[in-house]
């Protein structure tokens, strides 16, 4: 397992997407944190949570986490894009091992970026309000852990997703689809009086249910479970995508 | 020594690799030779546990899969770029040798010895089919290994570049290394490969020395000049039953089935001048040809 931690961690910190992906998801979330703390005062949670956490729990998506998430992507479909898949297994042969290793080194990585980003949007905030409320009580002390389990639940997604289908373009069109389209559509049908069935549908829909984990106060549109069991909904999603494509890596041909 | 054990392959009703059993010694070059869609590749694959399928292939005793760390055993090379194009070739290598506990400073030795050290930093996007071949072989070479598993690993390369790896894998092989090569350049291996193993179809053909190969499946003749050529002809029938005796356009006599020293002495019995003796001795593409016709998965129209 060192042998294949090694590996990849040469392999991720050689390559110049690693560091565009992550200087994006460090500016995007930066310039987020700065542009709600220029146009609003922190007058409530929601605001203080959507200049730290790149936008807060109503948006679709954790953009920032999209950047990770495609670095994750790209650690996985790029070994069948351009056939290195194959110095990779002659080099590091027990497959497990090597997934495990990349999982493990992206997961770090996504979990030092989101570090540094809240760590960044603190500072921001805080020079421009000159205050930042505790964020040591609630709901930023489950809010901003939360933060973090949410970028590195994507970032594993990405990478089991493309690793599934052993392409960079269709893990990609899943991670943005399903989130933006999919799920945008079922909780929107869901107000209507004929569709109304699919209310309890909602809280089940992984990546709506993940976005609660940053969730710190607001109007609710629908039904969720509580912040941990919803990023559980989340986490059982990646856990079953993973599952498959690890399956799928040990038995199919390389 | 690489010892394969029935390895087998199929894809759905097809089979790719049909029990192929053999044994790739150290101390020579082994060719790996067969038609397009053969299986060389395929059991290649197999070999080194990138495919799954039927069979064992053992390297001094161990499966690949087995050994911790592979690349300082067997060096391989499948395919000639498989590697991030924007990832530097010095990197690339790097990577390997992290992967594999090598010494960083064995890249740069590697890349020096394939002639790469001038573009070690830069992006191999840009490489052609031959600068990608001599990376492939430096990461092959990484790990010093005593086995070197290498497919097409001359094709792209100039008439240098051939010259080149020809006398690097000979000279590797009088080190005592295990070497198997796939090639389709059959004059080249003619001059490389001590051994082949020949395969069609998926199915061994023939596992032994060049030589012999060439033996079991072609006719040396000798081609004959000589002012009577219709009465040696006769003298030759009457002496051996079933030579083979073909007229050229020119005159001269191309006889098979018959040794030279023996056409020789026949003509100098019956006194029939002979201007000509010249023994043709067939090449490895004749064998190749004659071995393989049968089994050729993809066979072209004729001109017209």
């Amino acid at each position: 397992m060192s042998d294949a931690l090694r590996f990849e961690w040469v392999r991720i910190r050689t390559l110049r997407s690693t560091y565009w992906l992550i200087a994006s998801a460090l500016l995007l979330n930066l310039v987020g944190a700065v542009a709600v703390a220029l146009t609003t005062p922190p007058l409530n949670h929601e605001i203080v949570g959507a200049a730290l956490t790149g936008g807060g729990a109503d948006l679709p998506v954790p953009f920032a986490a999209v950047f990770l998430a495609t670095m994750g992507i790209l650690a996985t479909g790029h070994e069948y894009r351009y056939g290195t898949i194959q110095p990779t297994l002659t080099t590091v042969p027990r497959r497990s091992a090597l997934f495990a290793a990349k999982l493990t080194v992206l997961a770090a990585t996504a979990l030092a970026v989101a570090v540094v980003s809240l760590l960044a949007d603190i500072v921001a905030v805080l020079a421009v309000w000159g205050e930042v409320p505790a964020l040591t009580g609630p709901p930023f002390d489950e809010a901003l852990p939360g933060y973090l389990v949410l970028v590195v639940l994507w970032t594993v997604l990405g990478a089991a997703l493309a690793q599934l289908f052993r392409s960079v373009p269709a893990a990609l069109t899943v991670l943005l689809v399903v989130p933006l389209i999919v799920e945008q559509l079922i909780f929107s049908l869901s107000y209507v009086p004929a569709l109304n069935w699919l209310a309890p549908v909602v809280k089940f829909l992984p990546f709506a249910a993940g976005q609660r984990l940053i969730h710190v106060g607001g109007t609710d549109y629908s039904e969720f479970f509580d912040r941990w069991v919803s990023g559980g909904v989340l986490t059982v999603f990646v856990a079953i995508v993973l599952a498959v494509a690890w399956t799928l890596f040990t038995r199919r041909d390389a | 020594m690489i010892t394969a054990t029935a390895l087998h392959k199929r894809y759905g009703d097809r089979v790719a690799v049909d029990r192929l059993s053999f044994e790739v010694r150290p101390g020579v070059v082994t060719g790996f030779l067969g038609p397009n869609g053969a299986g060389k590749s395929t059991t290649m694959r197999l070999m080194l546990g990138l495919d799954h399928g039927g069979g064992e292939t053992l390297f001094d005793g161990r499966r690949f899969t087995a050994i911790r760390h592979p690349a300082r055993e067997i060096g391989a090379v499948l395919e000639a770029k498989a590697f991030h194009p924007t990832r530097s070739a010095r990197n690339h290598l790097l990577m390997l040798a992290a992967g594999s506990g090598i010494a960083a400073s064995r890249t740069d030795e590697v890349l020096e010895f394939v002639g790469l050290a001038d573009v070690a930093h830069k992006k191999p996007r840009s490489f052609s089919l031959g600068m990608a071949q001599r990376l492939g072989l430096a990461q092959a070479l990484l790990g010093d290994p005593a086995t070197l598993i290498l497919d097409e690993p001359a094709n792209g390369l100039d008439p240098h570049g051939i010259h080149w790896l020809r006398d690097t894998l000979k000279s590797l092989a009088d080190e005592g290394r295990t070497i198997l090569v796939s090639s389709h350049l059959l004059s080249e291996m003619s001059l490389m490969a001590d051994e082949v193993v020949v395969i069609g179809r998926g199915s061994m053909i023939y596992n032994g020395i060049v030589d012999g190969f060439v033996r079991e499946f072609t006719h040396a003749t000798v081609l004959v000049r000589s002012p009577e050529a219709d009465r040696l002809s006769h003298a030759l029938r009457r002496a051996v039953h079933d030579v083979d005796i073909h007229v050229l356009d020119d005159g001269a006599l191309r006889v098979s089935g018959m040794p030279m020293g023996d056409i020789g002495e026949v003509a100098y019995r019956n006194n029939i001048m002979v201007r000509e003796l010249t023994a043709r001795t067939a090449s490895l593409e004749d064998a190749f040809i004659t071995a393989t016709a049968a089994s050729e998965e993809y066979v072209a129209g004729g001109v017209e």
